[in-house]
């Protein structure tokens, strides 16, 4: 950003002659040997202080005692997470520069906005998945709704007066909830805020009456009785959760909204690079301190390869733009 | 269950008072107050740079150092507002209207001493309300909802309006310029873009502490780049002149304890903020004072009133945070943030599951406050010696950290340029003789009052009288109708009196 706009693309236009010449051997020139040979930095496209902060933080200290770099986790906050993302899609595709990227930044934002300064599917290879949860349908335990057939009658009965919040506009719990209210044929009445904790907060003191919210911050809730969980938006039930149906088997089939998080390249970053990077941040997340972080946190462990956190990438990018398409939801 | 409370709070100080909690403790209210100090360095990239050294920690070291960092840094906020008129954390700009202007009176010390006094009797009160009245706050918390909320922002806002010094129009039309600054960015209910010009540097808005250093100290830096500033009385640093004299002491105090009162009442409203709570805590005191027009030339009452507000506020914030496990802020999410890498969930069960944690924390409060006071007695006289480097040094420094320390905030240059464009705004406002701090209370209620009235319309399916229904909301709102009321009728009795004259 400080760089001379004439400077970078002489820059660009050096680099790209110079890959240009190379060609092949500059592909195969890079070793993963040679990597990493200064501190990697991960973009945390959020404030400080928030759970996927806190999530890349653990990562990241765990990553720079297995590689022999530090690494080095920075915040770019900002527009639901686009500023950090956009920054990452054209940083030097060199592997020194990664986005820790969640459902919103690399799967929702391809629809979502009306523009995009980036592109998500083509602008990231994704490096790994590496946790995803499902959201939990909750409600204030005062309520007499039991389930999640109580639920919708009582949506249906009250003339679609139902309530539900999310942390914000175009959010992935906004947008399971506007997919819910269409798979099941319901008016739910959207209900913004600023973040979860004031969303959980309306809904403790029964100011709105649902909420689709992260297993992790729920779950204390849950335990100590003050909300009640309906259902999981997972294909299977949640091991903490057991006795929790899925809204899926409960008359919804194919209904899945995952919230994963996973660290992704600029698209341009050798394959060496990725690869090694890949198989280091899978041992990470399977290690079993960081495992155990995950499960007190509600999250499955997924650690998945290149090829597989594309192919699953991609199958979200259009999964989303699909309920973007289907319940109008945009920002811009 | 006050005896218990009390049980439990010795139980607290033997936990806050072992070496390694009290070491930690003391680290992070030294750290806290520096950052505080700094212009623009932000507390909550402090904290989370920080962060990693709790891994290794215990539990509570880890809580208590982090909370000291927060609280830490409220009382170094109040230094450099008050001695070069930079509120590097925003609700300190209320402390700028007097406290700059005793300063250049040259009695930076006392402004200094005041403001330090009545935060640690703040805070001590903030403690004990959290000790004995937690379980209540809670419940009381649970009542405010989207209307209420809209309702305190609405008084909020005629208060800031009205009490500033000079013209009560200059004032509304500020207020107003404020509301219009937070007009930018997504809107949060649409997903609309507002003002954004395609840029999504602003889809958020305009960054605060932006708008609180370029109105406030970079305006100022510009007005008096090119010529020589009035010059400051004799500084003495004597520490009789540092101690505030008995006057003042008798001016500060009731206003502190009033102070205190408002600070501890917004504290019971999560969500509130900290801004409007020095705001009504300054207006109050103005209302209340027999010379409101000196208020903005240095009065006790105008340090002592917000700075008392402000950390009333920031204890009873806790209580949320810790009985209930929601964060009421980025810090308090932070803090939590620690205690669950530690393994402990922060949720309602906290306090019976690890009482060491909440009862160690709120012991290692007083601690903490007591150190805080104990490290800045002694340090005003070597913190108002900043004011003999000549300004040919420190301007240049000041920017210089208020760069780095808005940059800092998200790592964004662009908030950097909003500074500069704030400054200009700002020196432009104040050559106008328009009051920069409703401008300030503009922008941060702006939103609040926005989206908690579209929230409230939401819930009552577009029915106005929620807005009067609900208790409390009514009750504000009847407020705000009598003090436009009082202001009108106070206007027609003076201009029929002239006309009688005429």
């Amino acid at each position: 950003m400080t760089r001379h706009p004439i400077l970078m693309r002489r820059r660009c236009l050096f680099l790209a002659s110079a890959t240009m010449a190379t060609g092949m051997l500059r592909a195969a020139g890079v070793l993963a040997a040679d990597f990493p040979q200064q501190p990697i930095t991960i973009i945390v496209p959020f404030p400080p202080g928030g759970s996927t902060d806190l999530l890349a933080r653990r990562i990241g200290e765990k990553l720079s005692s297995s590689l022999s770099a530090s690494v080095i986790v920075q915040n770019r906050g900002g527009a639901g997470g686009i500023i950090g993302s956009n920054y990452v899609a054209h940083a030097r595709p060199d592997g020194y520069t990664l986005l820790f990227g969640v459902t919103g930044t690399n799967a929702i934002s391809a629809s979502l906005y009306t523009s995009l300064p980036f592109d998500p599917r083509h602008d990231f290879i994704p490096i790994s998945v590496i946790v995803s949860a499902p959201l939990i349908l909750v409600v204030n335990a005062h309520e007499p709704i039991q389930n999640l057939e109580d639920y919708i009658d009582s949506s249906r009965k009250n003339q679609n007066s139902m309530t539900f919040g999310s942390p914000g506009n175009g959010t992935s719990m906004h947008l399971t909830g506007a997919m819910f209210a269409q798979a099941a044929d319901l008016r739910l009445v959207h209900v913004p805020f600023h973040g979860s904790a004031p969303a959980m907060q309306a809904l403790l003191s029964g100011q709105i009456q649902s909420l689709f919210g992260d297993i992790a911050v729920m779950a204390p809730q849950i335990r100590a009785g003050t909300l009640r969980a309906l259902a999981v938006t997972s294909q299977k039930r949640h091991p903490a959760y057991p006795d929790v149906p899925t809204i899926a088997e409960s008359g919804f089939p194919g209904f899945e909204s995952l919230s994963w998080q996973g660290i992704f390249a600029p698209a341009a970053t050798p394959a060496p690079v990725v690869d090694m990077l890949n198989q280091q941040i899978v041992a990470a997340v399977k290690a079993p301190d960081l495992s155990q972080f995950f499960a007190l946190r509600g999250m499955t462990v997924e650690g998945r390869s290149v090829t597989d956190s594309t192919a699953f990438v991609n199958t979200e990018i259009t999964k989303w733009s699909d309920v973007v398409k289907k319940t109008g939801i945009h920002i811009g | 269950m006050i005896a218990h409370s009390l049980h439990d709070l010795g139980y607290g100080f033997t936990i806050a008072f072992q070496w390694h909690n009290l070491a930690w403790s003391l680290f992070g209210v030294v750290i806290g107050n520096l950052i505080g100090v700094l212009p623009g360095m932000g507390v909550l990239s402090t904290m989370s740079i920080l962060l990693p050294l709790t891994y290794t920690m215990h539990p509570v070291a880890a809580v208590l150092m982090l909370a000291g960092i927060f609280y830490g840094s409220q009382y170094g906020g109040a230094i450099s507002a008050i001695l070069l008129n930079l509120p590097s954390h925003p609700p300190h700009a209320v402390t700028c209207l007097d406290g700059y202007p005793m300063t250049l009176r040259g009695k930076a010390g006392t402004a200094l001493g005041i403001a330090m006094l009545s935060s640690f009797l703040a805070a001590s009160v903030g403690i004990l309300v959290m000790i004995v009245a937690s379980p209540v706050l809670v419940r009381l918390a649970d009542t405010f909802g989207a209307p209420e909320m809209f309702s305190i922002m609405l008084l909020g806002l005629l208060i800031g309006a009205t009490m500033s010094r000079g013209p009560a129009l200059k004032g509304i039309a500020a207020t107003l310029l404020g509301l219009m600054f937070s007009m930018v960015g997504m809107d949060a209910e649409s997903g609309t873009m507002r003002y954004t010009f395609g840029t999504f540097n602003l889809a958020d808005g305009l960054e605060l502490v932006a708008l609180a250093m370029g109105l406030f100290g970079i305006a100022d830096f510009i007005l008096h780049a090119n010529k020589p500033r009035p010059p400051l009385a004799p500084l003495s640093l004597a520490f009789r002149d540092m101690w505030p004299s008995r006057t003042e002491i008798r001016q500060a105090l009731p206003a502190a304890l009033r102070g205190t009162l408002i600070g501890t009442l917004f504290g019971a409203m999560p969500g509130t903020g900290p801004t409007i709570t020095t705001f009504v805590a300054y207006a109050l005191e103005r209302r209340l004072s027999r010379h409101p027009e000196r208020f903005g030339t240095g009065m006790a009452q105008g340090i002592a009133a917000p700075e008392a507000a402000s950390h009333a506020k920031t204890q009873v914030d806790f209580i949320p945070t810790m009985s209930l496990g929601i964060p009421g802020d980025a810090m308090m999410a932070l803090i939590l943030g620690a205690l669950l890498i530690q393994g402990i969930e922060p949720g309602p069960q906290l306090i019976t599951d690890h009482p060491e944690v909440f009862w160690g924390l709120i012991a290692s409060f007083w601690i903490g406050n007591v150190l805080l006071m104990v490290l800045n007695m002694p340090l005003i006289g070597i913190w108002i010696r900043v004011l003999r480097v000549p300004y040919r040094y420190l301007f240049p420094s000041a920017i210089f950290f208020i760069a780095i320390g808005t940059y800092t905030t998200q790592n964004n240059l662009f908030h950097v340029w909003e500074v500069l464009a704030f400054g200009i705004i700002g020196s432009v406002l104040l050559v106008l003789d328009i009051p920069v701090a409703p401008v300030l209370l503009g922008f941060v209620l702006g939103p609040m009052l926005e989206e908690n009235f579209r929230r409230a319309m939401l819930l009552s399916h577009g029915d106005l009288s929620i807005l009067i229904r609900h208790p409390v909301s009514g009750v504000f709102l009847a407020l705000s109708a009598l003090l436009i009321g009082s202001i009108a009728t106070a206007r027609w009795i003076r201009s029929l009196a002239l006309m009688k004259r005429d």
